[in-house]
């Protein structure tokens, strides 16, 4: 693409406010990622983890701010944001293949109308095979575990080869191989310089994976590094009182 | 004598092409749970066409106007979150069906059209509509072959479709003016009742036994017209309603494919496990 | 305007559909609720079997024993079919539908006066109704009213929180075959004075049109009721008024469901205004199903 887009932070929000029908979910959030850098959005149940998610693919109305993705505005960056949706929100009964939903992630290049070229068939291949999947290419979506379809909704991401990459809760409900499968892949896309945001209720993961935290209720509480923002002093102040410290100096949220 | 001059000839033929036509789109009613929505186009085209006729221009036409009406009704309907959409539904049903029956109940002879309206008259087809199901094929197939990809990706992840810069909401409207087109070419030849069962039976029976779009959409077809032959000789054989009977034929797909596809399958379950166990 | 009433005929058409009003509003408001609206239009078509084996078994007496049976038998298969799983929910009504319709014009269709009898059922006789049959309909709403009323409490608590009535000991897939026997009770009650078009109608708009005014079920529920009554008397009086004023043939039963339907129609902007007035700060729900544009 062009040098500019290239040189642009893959995200900028300045005093973003996004929401529905006028009525804001999340007001005033300010963020700023570089490409392969890696952004974990933590916050409680409703706290706007998802509407934020959606926000940076265009799908939610800006009620204020400027939110910038990949150095346009977020609807036109879609070309080159992948997404990862959490698997409940899909039809898992829908006839397709594994290898047929990541081909989905080629669509936007080849149209809808043109026949799968090898690249692109390689190109899925590769992606299931990075994810561990590449056995399955051709089982039915919907006999797949909670933890495969994880994965095969990653490769189908990672097939389109995005520049910044969105997982929305992507460890609800998936088994520890799985898990891991997971981590992996997303560490090694950093290192060449994707850039991700993940939103999580794991503090764990967050803590593991993430380069910058922003704690989410209602608003921005904290955006840092995970040992300045993941402290039991923010933590309790954005989750109202439910978190916890250990004597390790961890800290644990006890959910209402 | 002309082969197409005989009425179970033209008969023959024109359920064939209702059949592939109907389990053409009708896989995309069943995945898409859009069964109701069709039944209501069927009634809810009625008073377009009712109208046509009355003032002459081409009923195909009307039902097309009235049948785009209700489906754009439903894609904003549906938008709307707060709305219910299986009762906007239902009252597009009622409302258009007692607007039908009422402007036929204004003409003469009324009762017969009505009968025909609800169980078709297959076998008085006339070359013509025979023409012009076989255009509704070629136009349904193209179009569904073309916008396969959307389609598919938007049935099965419309989070992630739009994500991925498809508007759903046109696929949406392209998916909803295809099944009227289908609706309303195949209503007047065959009726609500045999329109609704060709759509939705064979294409359930079809899924039945496969994951793989592709197949199901070959057999849906299949079953389709084999529903519509096998029913057809069945009427002619014993005598009884045309369109009951390849209803009833359609309905004895499913009932089978149901049965037999679970049998086939708990028997390859079991040859699966038990070879697995020595390896 | 009461005047055309005083005709004998004409009272005792208004006098069903006032019955048919009481339980209307409050049966539709569990239609709208449970979203049975294609399982409603489903009963009035899967009854007719019923009625045709009625009428050739016992003549007129038998329609009522048969269309009971036939409500019933689909009622219990409709459960059975949804609760099973195996076909979407809407496929398998699609399918009963079609099937016990196609059954019950194989039956017909060896009669003469076919058409004439498929007409019947479609219109009903509102006009031809006699001072026996507004009784039965009486009977079957006191029945149908009780069986409501006993069981009202389970089914709503059913409606909105399924898991938790089944914590709390509630059997789902009895409730729902309960309400499923109550909508083809209603049926049955109405099929043969006002005939199909009539009662899908009455099943589904009145509280549809009510929920643009009211969240409130008992509210909603009588509103419903109201809006029959008012369609029941414009309806009958502009079908009077345009075959004797004006020579013209309006069936009464679509006259009544064009108002009913208009009285949606109007009442559409009302709901938007009302919510939009009352828009909260939660994010709106998905659909049930990921890809369901309606029911």
């Amino acid at each position: 693409m062009d040098d500019v887009a290239v040189a642009d932070a893959a995200l900028r929000y300045a005093g973003v406010s996004v929401g529905y029908h006028g009525t804001p979910v999340l007001t005033d959030v300010n963020l700023e990622l570089a490409a392969g850098e890696r952004l974990a959005l933590v916050g409680p149940n409703g706290a706007g983890k998802s509407t934020l998610v959606k926000s940076i693919l265009g799908l939610v109305p800006v009620l204020a701010g400027t939110p910038t993705v990949l150095g346009r505005t977020p609807s036109r960056a879609r070309t080159q944001t992948g997404y990862v949706p959490q698997t409940d929100s899909l039809d898992a009964d829908f006839p397709v293949t594994a290898g047929q939903v990541v081909m989905m992630g080629r669509y936007r290049r080849i149209g809808w109308w043109r026949p799968t070229r090898s690249a692109d068939r390689r190109a899925v291949h590769e992606a299931l095979e990075r994810l561990g999947l590449a056995d399955h290419a051709r089982t039915h979506f919907g006999v797949l575990s909670g933890g495969q379809r994880q994965r095969v909704l990653l490769a189908r991401a990672i097939a389109a080869e995005p520049r910044l990459l969105l997982l929305d809760e992507p460890f609800n409900g998936v088994d520890a191989v799985s898990q891991e499968a997971i981590l992996a892949v997303l560490r090694e896309l950093s290192t060449v310089g994707t850039a991700l945001v993940l939103s999580t209720h794991d503090l764990t993961v967050a803590r593991e994976l993430a380069d910058t935290v922003c704690l989410l209720n209602g608003r921005q509480w904290a955006v840092g590094p995970p040992a300045e923002t993941l402290t039991a002093e923010t933590l309790r102040r954005a989750y109202g009182g439910h978190a916890i410290e250990l004597r390790d100096g961890r800290t644990v949220l006890v959910e209402p | 004598m002309n082969w197409w001059d005989n009425a179970l000839h033209r008969a023959a033929a024109e359920v064939l092409l209702v059949g592939a036509l109907a389990g053409l789109i009708g896989v995309h009613v069943v995945l898409r749970r859009l069964s109701f929505f069709t039944m209501a186009l069927t009634h809810a085209t009625f008073p377009g066409v009712v109208a046509a006729s009355i003032i002459g221009v081409n009923i195909v036409l009307g039902g097309v106007i009235a049948g785009a009406i209700v489906a754009l009704g439903v894609a904003a309907l549906s938008r709307s979150r707060s709305q219910n959409a299986a009762a906007a539904t239902g009252v597009m049903l009622s409302g258009g069906f007692a607007l039908g029956a009422g402007l036929v109940a204004t003409q003469n002879g009324f009762s017969r059209d009505l009968t025909s309206f609800l169980v078709g008259s297959i076998l008085t087809v006339s070359p013509q509509d025979l023409v012009t199901t076989a255009v509704a094929l070629v136009v349904v197939a193209a179009v569904l072959l073309a916008c396969a990809r959307p389609l598919r990706y938007t049935g099965f992840d419309r989070v992630g479709a739009r994500a991925a810069g498809f508007t759903t909401v046109v696929w949406d409207v392209v998916l909803l003016l295809t099944i009227q087109v289908v609706v309303v070419t195949i209503v007047p030849a065959v009726g609500t009742i045999l329109a609704l069962a060709l759509i939705v039976a064979p294409a359930a029976a079809a899924r039945q036994w496969s994951h793989r779009l592709r197949t199901i959409t070959a057999l849906a077809v299949t079953f389709g017209a084999l529903s519509g032959l096998g029913g057809l000789y069945a009427s002619s054989r014993w005598n009884v309603a045309a369109g009951a009977s390849i209803t009833l034929t359609a309905t004895a797909v499913l009932a089978l494919s149901t049965v037999l596809s679970r049998l086939t399958n708990a028997r390859l379950r079991t040859v699966g496990s038990s070879r697995a166990v020595p390896a | 305007m009461i005047e055309p009433f005083t005709v004998p005929f004409m009272g005792r058409a208004l006098a069903e559909l006032a019955l048919l009003a009481l339980i209307c509003g409050p049966v539709s408001v569990l239609v709208f609720a449970r979203r049975l609206s294609f399982v409603s239009d489903a009963l009035t078509h899967t009854v007719f079997p019923g009625v045709v084996i009625g009428f050739l078994v016992g003549g007129t007496e038998g329609i009522v024993v048969g269309a009971l049976i036939a409500g019933v038998v689909t009622a219990v298969v409709l459960t059975l079919l949804t609760s099973g799983g195996t076909l979407p929910d809407d496929a398998s009504i699609a399918v009963v539908l079609t099937a016990m319709f196609s059954i019950g014009v194989v039956l017909v269709s060896r009669r003469s006066s076919y058409t004439s009898d498929l007409t019947s059922f479609l219109f009903g006789r509102i006009l031809t109704v006699t001072p026996r049959q507004v009784a039965e309909t009486a009977v079957l709403a006191v029945v149908i009213l009780g069986l409501l009323l006993m069981t009202a409490r389970a089914l709503i608590f059913r409606t909105f929180d399924p898991v938790g009535a089944a914590a709390a000991g509630f059997r789902i897939a009895w409730l729902d075959l309960w309400l499923n026997i109550i909508v083809a009770l209603v049926v049955v009650a109405a099929v043969r004075a006002v005939g199909t078009i009539l009662v899908v109608a009455l099943l589904i708009v009145p509280a549809a049109a009510a929920r643009m005014l009211t969240d409130r079920l008992p509210v909603m529920a009588a509103i419903g009721t109201g809006l029959i009554l008012l369609a029941a008397y414009g309806g009958l009086l502009a079908s009077w008024n345009a075959s004797v004023d004006y020579g013209v043939s309006l069936t009464s039963a679509s006259a009544v469901v064009l108002l009913l339907v208009l009285a949606y129609l109007l009442l559409l902007p009302l709901g938007a205004l009302r919510l939009r007035h009352r828009r909260t700060r939660t994010a709106p729900q998905g659909r049930t199903s990921p890809h369901e544009l309606v029911g």
